[in-house]
């Protein structure tokens, strides 16, 4: 703990300037006192080594400050906190810097959205990344914008994408070697996805990775005909990054159209895929598919968290994520081969995962004109919402949707910046839809602990040294559970259903919990004096 | 509320108030390209074959806010404020709202179901014999038990309402499946489920006696996918009188816009 506050002194010096270098986000994981990037640290752990709230006292935790954004709809922010400020974003073109002592606002940022966008799902947002003194964010309509840290001042603004087209842009960019990289959504409307990575100061871009193979290169054979121009493959969670390989791993979302795999025949690579780029050159290095020939918008973009770890008795760099389509898996990280794969949800498209790393597929389950059921649903076992790994219990800690969906499909003419689904899918007859809290051994896959909920679990985790797995609920709790065993040990009803993930940081030397209910931020410690 | 969308109403560009024609009234292939944008647009809200959802059942044909073409092309383009129905007429284009409205009109066959029932004596049984109003307010008058049916009519078809008093457990309307919890001493409840969430759960007994316990606190909690309605009403009516009674949810809510 003497330790701890020593660098927490030294820190807090080299912090006061609000600037955030290239080492500070490459040795993130060891400062209690800030939470620079999505993942906490360069390998998506969301976990912390603050152990002041632990098992023992987590009972007393109480509420500091409750910030109110005062806009509507889903607030899925990762905060910021850096230089005495907590940085947050909101749906709709919105960020806040808010005093992380008092909850005070110190500035706010708005741009109104253009109307009749074209998009899936809402304008959220889900946060600031942060470099020197600048913060980063993508906007609804597809930009890329640098604000000044201390004011809020827009520094530059830079289109990604054509909005028109159908291309939106929700996810956290992320920096890596002095260049933000960012991904980007609108696979509904047969748009071409991709990972972009611009340079910080004057927001040119220095290279681009198609996640669909352009005409005649590798990969592009598994399209037939041009289907691959109107491929999907979006990029709407932020990757994670290996320092040591140079590589950044970023999931991959559905082909387009969607439901309707008939105007697609072939594996349609790289879409449902995790793909290993250079982080200097772009250059996929290597790439593995978790659904082939997607026809049930099973996206591969949940966190890919990076483990080392012993598997059958070979130490190995792993990457491991829950992905929607209901299998947990691990892969070598240096070249892509298949570690571990265990259904971690009720699935019933694939009884297992082969030798060769393809799915073990059971016929008839794609969608069809009169609806054909499957598992898990259109949403996936796990969606989006942030996972967390602690190397302290050795597990991965995710949420949960189990269910089924009747699965349609129809033929749809392309129409460009239209929705290009190609049908739909319904909640199955008499299916309960439940969810829950899961610990998975990344080792095995197997599910080592799992804490029922009475809803589909939908908020992000956070795991600490003191013991700890914080998440929330879709009725509005923020709850501790114990990460060894899954009992819940503390919860607080905030008022607003929860998505997104919870942080931790210490404010002069105390831990501090943060994370967005409804359209608050609230924080919370332990009472002062004990 | 009403002035606001008499205002709306009175904005609509001049071609509207020229009642305009189905263009593809007489285009075969029209219900189908409809039927194509139906299930990409529509089907979230209104079901895949139009039978209703989060949103009102289209196969009825009785629709709350006019009925004419004119009617359904306006409520597709442009929504009906204040509600959950958003305009698509950006999205879609004219031609498309069209052939959705082209669409509704073929699925929109179940409201020739004939009434044989008489409305007034169905609400006699409705406040009387069947003892409805003891669970149901219609129109500010009734017990809190059940879902409210003022505006029942429009929102579901016929062999629906008739399969919900006869068989009141296989589709129970959200919010009113029944629960029993077992107190630490013993003490049992047992109500509809007003609340659950992973901590607590609420629930109103059949006295309109309202109970909220967090789950600690409680020995068990048995949710069980049944309604706490009588499912009796098939020997208790005559089939003339359950005609009786389905003539009057029927005009439940239903209600003509005047051009």
């Amino acid at each position: 703990m003497k330790r701890l506050a020593l660098l927490f002194a030294l820190l807090t010096a080299a912090f006061a300037a609000t600037i955030v270098t290239d080492e500070h986000l490459r040795k993130a994981q060891s400062d209690p006192s800030t939470w620079l990037t999505y993942g906490k640290n360069y390998f998506g752990w969301r976990y912390s080594e603050i152990d002041e709230i632990n098992t023992q006292n987590v009972q007393r935790l109480a509420p500091r400050w409750i910030f109110q954004t005062g806009v509507g709809g889903s607030h899925e922010t990762t905060p910021l906190v850096f230089g005495g400020m907590m940085f947050i974003t909101g749906p709709s073109n919105n960020g806040d810097a808010i005093d992380v002592l008092t909850g005070r606002q110190l500035w706010h940022y708005h741009k109104a959205p253009p109307p009749n966008l074209s998009m899936c799902c809402g304008e959220m947002n889900r946060g600031f990344a942060a470099l020197g003194d600048k913060l980063f964010k993508v906007n609804i309509e597809a930009t890329l914008i640098a604000l000044d840290a201390r004011t809020g001042a827009v520094l530059w603004e830079r289109q990604i994408a054509d909005p028109k087209k159908g291309f939106t842009a929700t996810g956290v960019p992320l920096v890596v070697k002095n260049k933000i990289l960012v991904g980007i959504a609108g696979a509904e409307f047969g748009t071409r996805g991709f990972v972009d990575a611009y340079d910080p100061n004057t927001g040119e871009r220095i290279w681009r990775f198609y996640t669909v193979p352009g005409h005649g290169e590798p990969g592009s054979e598994t399209w037939a005909g041009d289907s691959g121009e109107r491929g999907g493959g979006s990029t709407w969670i932020t990757g994670t990054y290996d320092s040591e390989l140079n590589l950044t791993y970023w999931g991959t979302g559905n082909p387009g159209p969607g439901m309707d795999g008939d105007v697609r025949a072939g594996d349609n690579l790289y879409t449902c895929s995790l793909v290993a780029l250079d982080v200097d050159t772009g250059k996929l290095k290597w790439y593995y598919q978790f659904t082939p020939h997607d026809t049930h918008d099973w996206d591969a973009v949940a966190d890919p968290i990076l483990i080392d770890m012993t598997v059958k008795g070979r130490k190995v760099q792993a990457v491991a994520q829950a992905n929607r389509n209901g299998f947990f898996y691990a892969l070598d990280r240096t070249n892509g081969k298949l570690l571990v794969a265990k259904p971690y949800s009720k699935l019933d498209w694939a009884t297992g995962i082969g030798a060769d790393g393809r799915p073990i597929m059971v016929p008839g389950k794609d969608p069809s004109e009169e609806g054909n059921l499957a598992c898990p649903t259109l949403g996936g076992a796990h969606n989006w919402s942030a996972t967390a790994y602690s190397p302290q219990t050795g597990l991965f800690y995710v949420g949960s949707k189990d269910g089924c969906d009747i699965y349609y499909k129809t033929h749809q003419q392309y129409r460009e910046g239209q929705w290009y689904q190609a049908s739909t899918s319904d909640v199955a007859p008499a299916d309960k839809r439940v969810g829950g809290v899961l610990a998975i051994d990344p080792t095995t896959g197997d599910t080592r602990w799992r804490y029922d909920m009475v809803s589909p679990q939908s908020a992000g985790m956070l795991a600490t040294a003191g013991g700890l797995v914080f998440t929330g609920d879709g009725q509005g709790y923020v709850v501790a559970m114990d990460a060894r065993t899954g009992k819940p040990l503390w919860h607080f009803q905030t008022g607003g259903g929860i998505i997104a993930p919870p942080i931790t940081y210490t404010l002069n030397g105390k831990q501090q919990i943060a994370i967005a209910a409804g359209s608050s931020i609230l924080t919370f410690a332990l009472p002062e004096g004990n | 509320m009403y002035l606001r969308l008499w205002l709306i109403l009175a904005a609509l560009p001049a071609a509207f108030a020229q009642a305009p024609k189905n263009p593809f009234a007489q285009d075969p292939n029209a219900p189908e390209n409809g039927r194509t944008v139906f299930r990409i647009y529509c089907e979230p809200c209104h079901g895949i074959h139009g039978q209703g959802g989060r949103g009102p059942d289209l196969t009825r044909g009785n629709y709350s806010n006019g009925t004419r073409d004119e009617d359904l092309y306006r409520i597709v383009a442009n929504g009906i404020p204040g509600t959950a129905m958003n305009g698509f007429g950006g999205e879609l284009g004219d031609d498309n709202v069209w052939r959705v409205v082209s669409y509704l009109r073929t699925i929109a066959t179940r409201n020739t179901e004939p009434m044989k029932g008489n409305a007034a004596a169905g609400e006699k049984l409705f406040r009387g014999k069947g003892g409805c109003a003891n669970c149901h307010i219609v129109d500010g008058r009734g017990g809190r038990l059940g879902p409210e049916l003022s505006k029942i009519g429009p929102q579901h078809t016929v062999a629906y309402l008739r399969e919900a008093i006869l068989e009141p457990n296989k589709d129970i309307s959200s919010g009113y499946s029944t629960v029993t919890i077992v107190k630490r001493d013993g003490t049992k409840i047992t109500g509809i489920e007003r609340g659950l969430d992973n901590f607590s759960v609420q629930l109103m007994d059949s006295s309109d006696n309202y109970y909220s316990f967090l789950k600690r606190d409680l020995s068990s909690i048995q949710e069980e996918s049944r309604s706490l309605m009588p499912n009796s009403y098939g020997r208790l009516f005559t089939p003339a009188e359950l005609d009786d009674l389905l003539a009057y949810l029927v005009s439940l809510g239903a209600r003509e816009t005047k051009p």
